[in-house]
Parts: structure tokens; sequence; C-alpha cells
């Protein structure tokens, strides 16, 4: 359809660019990332008077921020990339903001350097390097024989060589996917419009084996960072459950993200009730199937009742972890299908975004319950010290400066692409290709 | 019932959905109770532009799955527990998780169904009648590509004359009566 034609067509405004109050969510950010590191230092001291715990829940809520703004940041990334393929409008809205995301990968890999460098309070393959040390310790009671045995038999996996090595590179590939795609999205919006199906053909080219690679890399370093604190576990499944995560924590995130900025121009004009609405769609998709790996996981598991495997839920249920796990389910799941169900809900701006802001925070929750059990004094033992808060101060310090970061991202290009043949169509008024 | 006769309404053809939702909105906000909208796909403004915002599919949906996951959760409890209890690898009767995957289908199953039920049940279908059919440019254009908004002569502003000049002002591509 011609829009020059329909008198009903908006009309883009002339100032592209973030709006200024993108700056103040940034200072805002600052001062309460400062506010909550601070409370970490102190948790951190309170813990190690209390039980000498106190920097390793330090460094397993590290691990917690970093596997959340991991996740918004390759998430984006992955993201950006089916948009690339699959089209469609909701993906014009979002291209900018994931773009954004994508560029926080810097902080992202000095966060994982904290756990890099502390490797050895977190995972036990990293304490126990030789097969003399797993046996000693396992004469001592340290370790369990279970233990020392996936210790010994996992060692050419479970090192610190390999730990390194493929994590930094995952990391190689992610900035070169985050970089390449970032610099070539410049040149498509400085080229003619004549040319939009070569760069069409060109972003499909370059996200479609992105995609695989990168289900691929997600997959190794959610299983090197997360999944290996317990060496006995094991879960085919694992690295699907992060990307579901991923997609759940990103469409939340970028929906925030889109209402917020739609305070302005230029979201102001571009964010339609539509796009809204598919994207609430979109993400009532991401809870269902959430939900859907996560049980389906768990009833295999409770269905083999092998002694290999069930230990890992009998850590994360009994010893009080049950009421975790019971409103984790209620959290992560109930409470977002049954809001997002709602169609009026996904229209609504206000109630979206408190949804998806509910979202974001149960993500955290899910992954609290994920990794904490995973260590001798946590696993069915359920119980406060002050080191258990640090699973709120430091992901808040983490996220707060991570979100500072993004916002000068976000400020750094102007929110709309131009050079696409959707703009058209999403400035029309909505019922004129209903 | 008793046989109408007469005008049924005024049927005007549109040729974008664009134009039939914003003579369809001047239509309601002028008091012009007595309307409708045929369209060949779904134009959900066009739906809230004659008012038909709310009906009552969704809660038959939701009370439909809710019955259903019910049913399909309580008869495999007393299929295990109280009809056949079956000692199943020293596992509980009552286990739950076991119950979860048919319990989600017949969700699935009964709100579906109740879903596609209610529809039919609350919108009037299958009808073996209408009289929009009298007219040739909608048997023709109402499941292709031609968008219609009809004034209805039950409408107390009715009136065959002074509806018709109204509805010109919408520049319509035609306005047909229809008759019973």
């Amino acid at each position: 359809m011609d829009s020059n034609h329909n008198p009903y067509t908006k009309q883009l405004p002339a100032e592209l660019g973030a709006p200024a109050f993108v700056d103040a969510w940034k200072s805002r950010a600052l001062v309460i990332g400062a506010i909550f590191a601070v409370i970490a230092v102190i948790l951190g001291f309170l813990g190690q008077a209390e039980d000498g715990l106190g920097w390793d829940h330090f460094l397993r809520a590290w691990t917690l921020g970093t596997m959340l703004t991991w996740g918004l940041a390759v998430g984006g990334l992955a993201l950006l990339m089916v948009q690339y393929c699959s089209g469609g409008k909701w993906g014009l809205l979002l291209r900018r903001p994931l773009e954004a995301l994508s560029r926080t990968l810097p902080v992202i890999f000095v966060y994982w350097l904290v756990i890099a460098l502390f490797m050895k309070r977190l995972y036990l393959w990293a304490q126990f390097t030789t097969a003399g040390d797993t046996a000693a310790a396992l004469k001592n009671g340290v370790l369990t024989e279970i233990q020392a045995h996936c210790i010994d038999f996992k060692r050419p996996m479970l090192n610190a060589d390999m730990f390194w090595g493929v994590s930094l590179l995952c990391f190689a590939i992610w900035v070169y996917y985050a970089v390449r795609l970032n610099a070539l999205a410049l040149q498509r919006e400085a080229d003619a419009p004549e040319n939009t199906p070569y760069w069409i053909k060109k972003f499909e080219n370059i996200s479609g084996p992105g995609i695989i690679i990168y289900s691929i890399t997600m997959t190794a370093c959610a299983i090197y960072w997360v999944m290996s604190m317990d060496v006995t576990w094991f879960s085919s499944v694992y690295g699907l459950l992060f990307l579901v995560g991923q997609g759940y924590l990103v469409l939340a995130f970028c929906i925030i993200v889109a209402i917020s900025l739609s305070k302005a121009e230029p979201f102001k004009t571009i964010l339609r009730q539509t796009e809204q609405h598919d994207l609430g769609k979109l993400t009532f998709a991401f809870v269902m199937l959430n939900i859907y790996l996560n049980f389906g996981q768990f009833l295999i598991i409770w269905s083999g009742n092998l002694p290999g495997e069930i230990n890992w839920y009998l850590d994360r249920i009994r010893g009080s972890w049950g009421i975790v796990i019971t409103l984790d389910f209620i959290f992560h799941w109930v409470i977002p299908f049954s809001m997002l169900l709602s169609r009026d809900l996904k229209r609504n701006k206000k109630r979206l975004l408190r949804v998806c802001q509910w979202m974001v925070f149960a993500r955290a929750f899910d992954m609290f319950w994920l990794i904490e059990p995973n260590f001798k004094d946590a696993a069915r033992n359920l119980h406060f010290s002050w080191g258990i808060l640090e699973y709120i101060a430091v992901p808040a310090a983490m996220f707060s400066f991570w979100l500072a970061y993004y916002c000068t991202r976000l400020k750094a290009r102007p929110l709309v692409q131009v050079n696409d043949p959707h703009l058209e169509e999403i400035l029309e008024p909505e019922h004129a290709n209903a | 019932m008793p046989a109408r006769e007469g005008v049924y309404g005024l049927l005007a053809e549109f040729e974008t959905p664009g134009d039939l939702v914003r003579a369809a909105q001047q239509a309601r906000q002028d008091g012009r109770r007595r309307r409708d909208c045929y369209t060949p796909y779904p134009v959900e403004e066009a739906a809230e532009a004659i008012g038909f915002h709310r009906n009552k599919v969704p809660l038959l949906t939701l009370i439909g799955g809710l019955m259903g996951g019910t049913a399909m959760f309580l008869l495999q409890v007393w299929v295990s527990v109280l009809a056949y209890p079956l000692n199943i690898a020293g596992r509980p009767m009552y286990s739950w998780p076991a119950f979860i995957v048919p319990t989600y289908e017949w969700t699935i199953l009964w709100a579906g169904l109740s879903a596609a039920f209610g529809m039919l049940a609350l919108n009037g279908l299958p009808a073996l009648y209408h009289p929009l059919f009298n007219a040739p440019n909608f048997r023709d254009g109402a499941t292709t590509d031609k968008f219609f908004l009809c004034l209805e002569a039950l409408d107390p502003k009715f009136d065959r004359a002074e509806t018709k000049a109204y509805l010109e002002k919408f520049k319509p591509n035609s306005i047909v009566e229809v008759e019973y």
C-alpha cells in the first residue's frame, strides 16, 4: 500500500534518538547499584563472621548476577538473529534495543572473569585437580564416593584449562556475531532503499547459522558455569532450559524497555497496540515452553528415580527447599501464565509492564533455586544466614550496573531503523492491515 | 418465527478495512445502534468499532479447561488410589507428577472444544438463512475482498432516505437496500 496516499498515516518524528530520560535511568541505576554494592560487601563480612561462608555466598550470588545479565546480553543477540530470520513487525520495534543488549557483552566478560579467577571456591572439580587429590579427599570424608568418581571421570572436560578455553572461545564467537551484526546494521541504514532485498538476505545468511552456533556455545557455557557446580549431575535438556529461560527473560525485558520508552518519541509513535499485543503473546509462549521443559525434566527424573539423578532434585526439595520450589512454580509460571492469558492485560501498557518486571524477578528467583543447593552447606538444608541475603544484594548491584551500561548503549544509536520496508506498515493506523 | 417482510437494512460496501472501521466508529458515535460489520477475514478493530468487545467465549473456554483438567486429574486419582491400586516401583498410590500429562491434555482438549462450541452456541451459527445474501455484491465480496457495514432497519433512527444519505458521506463503493 502506498502510504503517501493514505491521509491517516502517522509521520515518523524528526528526532529518532533515545529520549533524554534514558540518562536519568542511567544515573538512577548507578545509585541503586552503588547502594547494593555496599550492602553486598557488608553482608560478606557479616556472613564471614557468622559461618565463614560470607564470601562464598558472595561468589555464588555473583554467579547468579552473571547468569542473569549474560542471559540478557547473549539472549538479546539470539533474539536479534531469530528476528532477522523470521522477520515481522515486532522485530523492527525491538531491533535497536536488542542490538544494544548484544553490545553489553564487555560487562558480562568482566563479570565472568571474577567467576573464572575464583573458580576454586565455586567448583569441586577445580579444587581437586588430580586423582591423588580426590583419593585423599575421599579418605578424609570431604567428598562422597560418587563425587570422587565423577570428578575423576569428568576431568578431561572439567578442568581449569578447558573452562578458560571453552569460555573464551564462546565469548569470541558471541563478540564476533555482535560486532558483525551491529556494524552491518549501520551500513544497511546508510545504503539506498533499493538494496533492501540484498540486506535481508545478507542478515539471514549470517543469522541462520549464528542461531545454531549460539545454541551450542550457550549450552557449553551453561554446563561449565552452572551445571558443573554439582559434578555428579547431568541433564541433556540443561542447555535448552537456559535457552528458553533467556527467551523468557529477554522478551520480558524488551517489553519493559519498549513500554518505558513509549512515554516519548520515537517509541510513542512506533509502539502500536498490535505489536505490543504480539510481543505479549510471544512472551506467553515462552512462559509455557519454560514450564513444559522444567516439568518434563522433573517428570523424567522422578519416573526413573535413579540414584545418579534423583539426588539433584532431592537436594532441592528436602530440608525446606520444597517451599522455595513451590514459590518458584507460582512466581515463575502460575502468575505470569494467568496474567498473560488475558487479552486486555497484554494490550494495557501499565499492567503488561508490571507483569514483565515480575518475570525478570521470577527468573532470578528460579536461578537461586538452581544455584544455591549445589553446595554442601545448603543442599537439603535451607537455612537463614547473612550470606544468603547476598542473593538479593549482589545480583541487584550487578544488574543495576549492567543496566547503566545498557542505557549508554541505547543512547548510542537512533532507536528506529528507517531503512526497512516494515516501517511504512508500522506507521499505518492499526486496522489498515489487521 | 413469523415471516418478516420489508427492508432488512442498508448495506454499504467498502474497499479497505480502514474505511469500514472509520465508518463503523462514526455510526456508533452517532447513536445508530443496530449495525454490523462483515469482513472476509477477522478485523478486530471493526469488532471494537461496533462495540462488540465483550463476549462470553473466553469465560466458557476457561470453565471448560478447568473442568476438563479437574475431571482427568480426579479420574486418575480414583483409578490409582481407590479402584485399582497397584504398586508401581514402590511409589505412593497418589503420585501426582504422573497425573499431570493427561490432566494437561484434557485441559487443552476441553478448553478447545468449549471455545469452538461455545462460539457456535453464542453467535447463532449455523444459520440456514440470512437476508444479506440477497445482495449480489455481498455474495461475491464478503468472503473475498470487500468490507461491509450494514445499518439495520430495526434501528429507531433508521429512515430509508436519511440513512442512505448518511452512508453516502463515507464514500462507499455502493449502497444496497437489502430485503428480508
